[in-house]
């Protein structure tokens, strides 16, 4: 391929793309970014990101919001890593059938999902119900409206994606290579921690980096299941913004959240085996 | 066999954590009741008939349907051809440039619509409608050049190539060979980025206002005033509509692959 | 002037440097010339250059006397058939086969006699409209070929077409295509890695090594007289043993390998140009190698690490002062526990290279 003729095409292929999202997604960020620092007179300062970080209700929705992901990133790991390890195993039709209700939660409407859990959360919901007339509680307890309720709003709609991760990192993995490792003496248990994990870890790193930083912005969960009681990042910033009419509050909010993400993906992306070499 | 009993166990368990819900809120749906109860009592069709008569719903429903159609329309333009680079060509700096194309998949939904809203309501004056059209086919972006990708890896280079050999242009031999051939996964990626569109709450809570509001915003609109099994309803319906989307798609394409 | 003429190319680069530098290669009308040689010779290289594919960032191309360089490959009027065939697989094979003629708008009464004619050529009447998926590997090759010849083409270039199809099959094709190349009289290009291939079709053998020409001349050149030491390798001249040049002179070359003598009575190109003291290898056949249990003239003292029976041949594995050599005999010569050999290679057999260190 003749240099200059590749140069024009891939200017004539990459051009509407490379301007579309320059204009229409990097710039607002860019804009938003510098709006941040700008001074009240002109020059920088910093004086918006100490109003917020030494917030104590920043801090604390900081930390609650980074503590929930801590939470289910695990749990979603200890029910994953099974599942989709007994979804590569089964047959082909079974495996299909499976497929497609495991995207389910990932498909539908977040709000028609997240708000299944006010039926069965709610204060006359399945939960409440089966307890009180069983006699466990008196009351209907709290359970809307709680880090809990948000912490397994989340996890249904996260559990699917490291899954689907984690298959498609096992499918790489031969049954051969699987089977020699059995014929050489591991256990099954033994061939799994030895053998499949290994060799998924890169799929495992990557569902790990989607949920964690998944649950840091997600916003319809935590909004329908925590409320303005139990705020996370991304409620406290559109609370800011459309609320309190807090702009500059919110834009720093904004910023911050994006280079949260940022570290923790590029941060997570760190442990692939490769890099740990 | 013991453990491959647990693991059954576990999968089960998965599931059940996973669908039940889905379960719940279509029998909640059917109640005759005004307060939400589980198990709902009484038997009615008195929800489904309210859903259809509010017409704020019927309203928003179609704006997230042309919303989600044009955007769609407009990634799958843009990203087709990003695809197709990225699948024949090598080029200098091209680790950098597949980044930057992703890059919309990365940052928060929330504070792309945020980002958006500043940009271009304030600054330029940009109507809020073309702001909402704008925002989602930024973030369908990605989903569009991913899932093209995927499909044109699995397209033989050869072929395109003996077309041109029998006299194509290239451009030709990409509509008359390249495009029937990737058809499947161009289905796909509708589907996906529209789908995506369609349920997209973060990018769409900041570009909405007077008169332009989709689907599921006015739904969170409407929870925050009335707590009757209305939503019920309309999310049984949309749950039943994506069940069916999704069964035949994944059956046809094998859309799990894509995602 | 030669029906094709690249000039002074440099091609196809990978990280920086050229595969092709300062290529040259003439093809002459009617031909069928084989570019042989392993992968990343350069020969997929030459063969894209040629259709346009690759454009030589350098030199000339020349094809019936029209300059083709510059000129993208659909303007070009040459025909390709490729390793894994590359047929649409949303076209029937009738409109695989009018795909091309519709593009080089040949008047649409004409389309269906053409394509009758070229399907009763590869023996496809009938399959019309089949879609490829329908078809077996052989018969995909054929609506390849099909395909390609119904353009007319000045020149049809050919990828490994038959690597494949099963060895049946292959001999079946091959055979069919050295049928089409006659009665055509169509110049083809055959790019190969299989030394039979291109002995058993080509007018003319070109072998490739490391993007340069290593030697070009008549499957009989070739296979009995190769020019250098890359060329033996590859066509089979898989024994060596290293020596030093003693005497070249009417006879034959003499040629030292450890304390014995050997002689050769070929005369390749480049041998007599080597002085004496030279370091040489020396190349031959396992199966012109004899394996003889007292000394004789021309023969080398080895010992047999193990025979390994196969009915109508033995195949031995011997060294010669630590150099590994194979010889394959009809039946067995020498029992199996006779350490202490002669090997014997006929002076006739023995091919005497300058030993460039490989």
């Amino acid at each position: 391929m003749n240099q200059l003729y590749l140069k024009r095409t891939l200017v004539l292929l990459l051009g509407p793309g490379f301007v579309f999202l320059i204009i229409f997604f990097f710039s607002p960020l860019v804009f938003v970014f510098l709006e941040s620092f700008k001074g009240p007179a002109g020059g920088i300062t910093f004086s918006r990101y100490l109003e917020v970080l030494t917030n104590k209700q920043f801090q604390h929705v900081f930390v609650r919001t980074l503590k929930m992901a801590l939470i289910i990133t695990p749990i979603a790991v200890v029910l994953g890593y099974p599942s989709a390890y007994l979804m590569t195993k089964l047959a082909p039709g079974k495996k299909s059938i499976l497929m497609s209700l495991v995207i389910l939660p990932l498909m539908t409407s977040p709000v028609a999902r997240t708000y299944a859990w006010i039926v069965i959360l709610g204060k006359y919901g399945i939960i409440n119900k089966t307890l009180t007339s069983v006699g466990i509680l008196k009351e209907p307890a709290r359970l809307m409206y709680t880090e809990g309720a948000i912490v397994v709003g989340l996890l249904q709609l996260f559990l699917p994606l490291m899954v689907l991760t984690l298959v498609s990192a096992m499918e790489n993995v031969s049954e051969e290579i699987e089977e020699a490792a059995l014929s050489l003496g591991s256990g099954r248990i033994g061939s799994f921690f030895r053998v499949i994990v290994p060799l998924s870890f890169d799929g495992l790193i990557m569902g790990v980096t989607l949920v964690f930083t998944g649950c840091i912005t997600a916003y319809v969960t935590p909004a329908i299941l925590g409320g303005a009681k139990v705020l996370t990042l991304s409620t406290l910033m559109r609370q800011e913004a459309l609320v309190l009419m807090n702009w500059e509050a919110a834009t720093v909010i904004a910023v911050i959240m994006i280079i949260t993400t940022l570290i923790l993906y590029n941060g997570l992306r760190f442990f692939k085996p490769g890099n740990l070499a | 066999m013991k453990n491959s009993k647990i693991l059954l166990l576990i999968l089960i368990v998965m599931f059940v954590f996973l669908i039940g819900p889905f379960i719940v809120i279509i029998i909640s749906s059917f109640s005759s009741q005004t307060v939400m109860r589980f198990p709902p009592e009484g038997f009615s069709l008195r929800w489904y008939d309210k859903v259809l008569n509010i017409e704020m719903f019927r309203t928003t429903f179609w704006m997230s349907l042309k919303t989600g159609l044009a955007a769609t329309f407009t990634a799958l333009v843009l990203g087709v051809p990003v695809a197709y680079t990225n699948v024949k060509y090598r080029y200098p700096g091209k680790n950098a440039l597949e980044l930057f194309f992703s890059s919309p998949a990365i940052v928060p939904g929330l504070v792309v619509g945020f980002a958006l809203l500043r940009f271009f309501i304030y600054v330029s004056g940009i109507p809020i409608l073309l702001g909402l059209y704008l925002g989602h086919t930024a973030i369908l972006f990605p989903y569009t050049v991913r899932v093209v990708s995927a499909s044109l890896r699995n397209f033989d280079a050869g072929i395109e190539e003996a077309a041109v050999s029998l006299g194509s242009s290239p451009l030709h031999a990409f509509f008359a060979v390249v495009l029937p051939n990737i058809q499947s996964g161009l289905i796909a990626a509708f589907i996906l980025a529209f789908i995506t569109s369609f349920n997209n709450v973060p990018v769409s809570l900041f570009l909405t206002g007077p008169g332009v509001a989709t689907l599921p915003i006015q739904m969170l609109v409407y929870m925050e005033y009335y707590f009757d099994p209305t939503i019920s309803a309309l999310s049984s319906i949309i749950i039943v509509i994506t069940v069916i989307i999704v069964q035949s798609a994944e059956k046809v394409l094998g859309i799990s692959k894509y995602m | 002037m030669s029906f094709i003429q690249l000039t002074n190319i440099d091609a196809g680069y990978v990280r920086g440097k050229p595969v092709l530098k300062n290529f040259h290669l003439n093809v002459e009308q009617g031909e069928l010339v084989s570019l042989l040689g392993p992968s990343g010779c350069g020969k997929t290289t030459t063969l894209r250059t040629i259709a346009g594919f690759i454009m030589a960032e350098k030199g000339k191309v020349v094809i019936g006397g029209k300059d083709y360089t510059g000129v993208p490959p659909n303007k070009r009027n040459i025909g390709l058939v490729f390793q894994n065939y590359a047929l649409f697989p949303h076209l029937s094979v009738y409109e695989n086969v009018a795909y091309g003629l519709k593009r080089r708008k040949v008047p649409k009464e004409l389309i269906p006699g053409k394509i009758k004619d070229v399907l009763n050529l590869v023996s496809l009447i009938g399959y019309e409209n089949r879609l490829p998926a329908q078809l077996s590997g052989g018969q995909r090759q054929r609506v390849a070929l099909a395909r390609s010849i119904v353009i007319e083409p000045d020149l049809l270039l050919l990828d490994e077409p038959l690597s494949n199809l099963d060895a049946k099959l292959r001999d079946e094709m091959r055979a069919e295509l050295s049928r089409l190349q006659h009665q055509l009289g169509i110049t083809m290009i055959y790019v190969t890695h299989d030394q039979i291939e291109a002995l058993s079709l080509s007018s003319r053998i070109i072998v490739m090594n490391e993007g340069t020409i290593e030697q070009m001349g008549t499957p009989q050149d070739i296979y009995e007289r190769p020019e250098t030491p890359f060329v033996a390798r590859f066509i089979g001249f898989d024994n060596h043993l290293k020596g030093k040049m003693i005497r070249n002179s009417e006879e034959g070359i003499r040629v030292a390998v450890g304390d014995t003598e050997i002689l050769s009575t070929r005369k390749s190109g480049r041998s007599s140009e080597l002085q004496i003291g030279d370091a040489v290898e020396v190349f031959f056949r396992p199966d012109d190698t004899e394996i003889l249990d007292k000394k004789l003239p021309n023969t080398v003292e080895a010992h047999i690490d193990y025979a390994n029976y196969q009915g109508n041949t033995t195949q031995y594995s011997l060294s010669v002062e630590g150099t590994a050599i194979r010889a394959i005999v009809a039946g067995r010569q020498v029992p199996y526990n006779a350490e202490k050999v002669w090997i014997s290679i006929p002076a006739d057999k023995l091919i005497i290279e300058e030993d460039r260190g490989h």
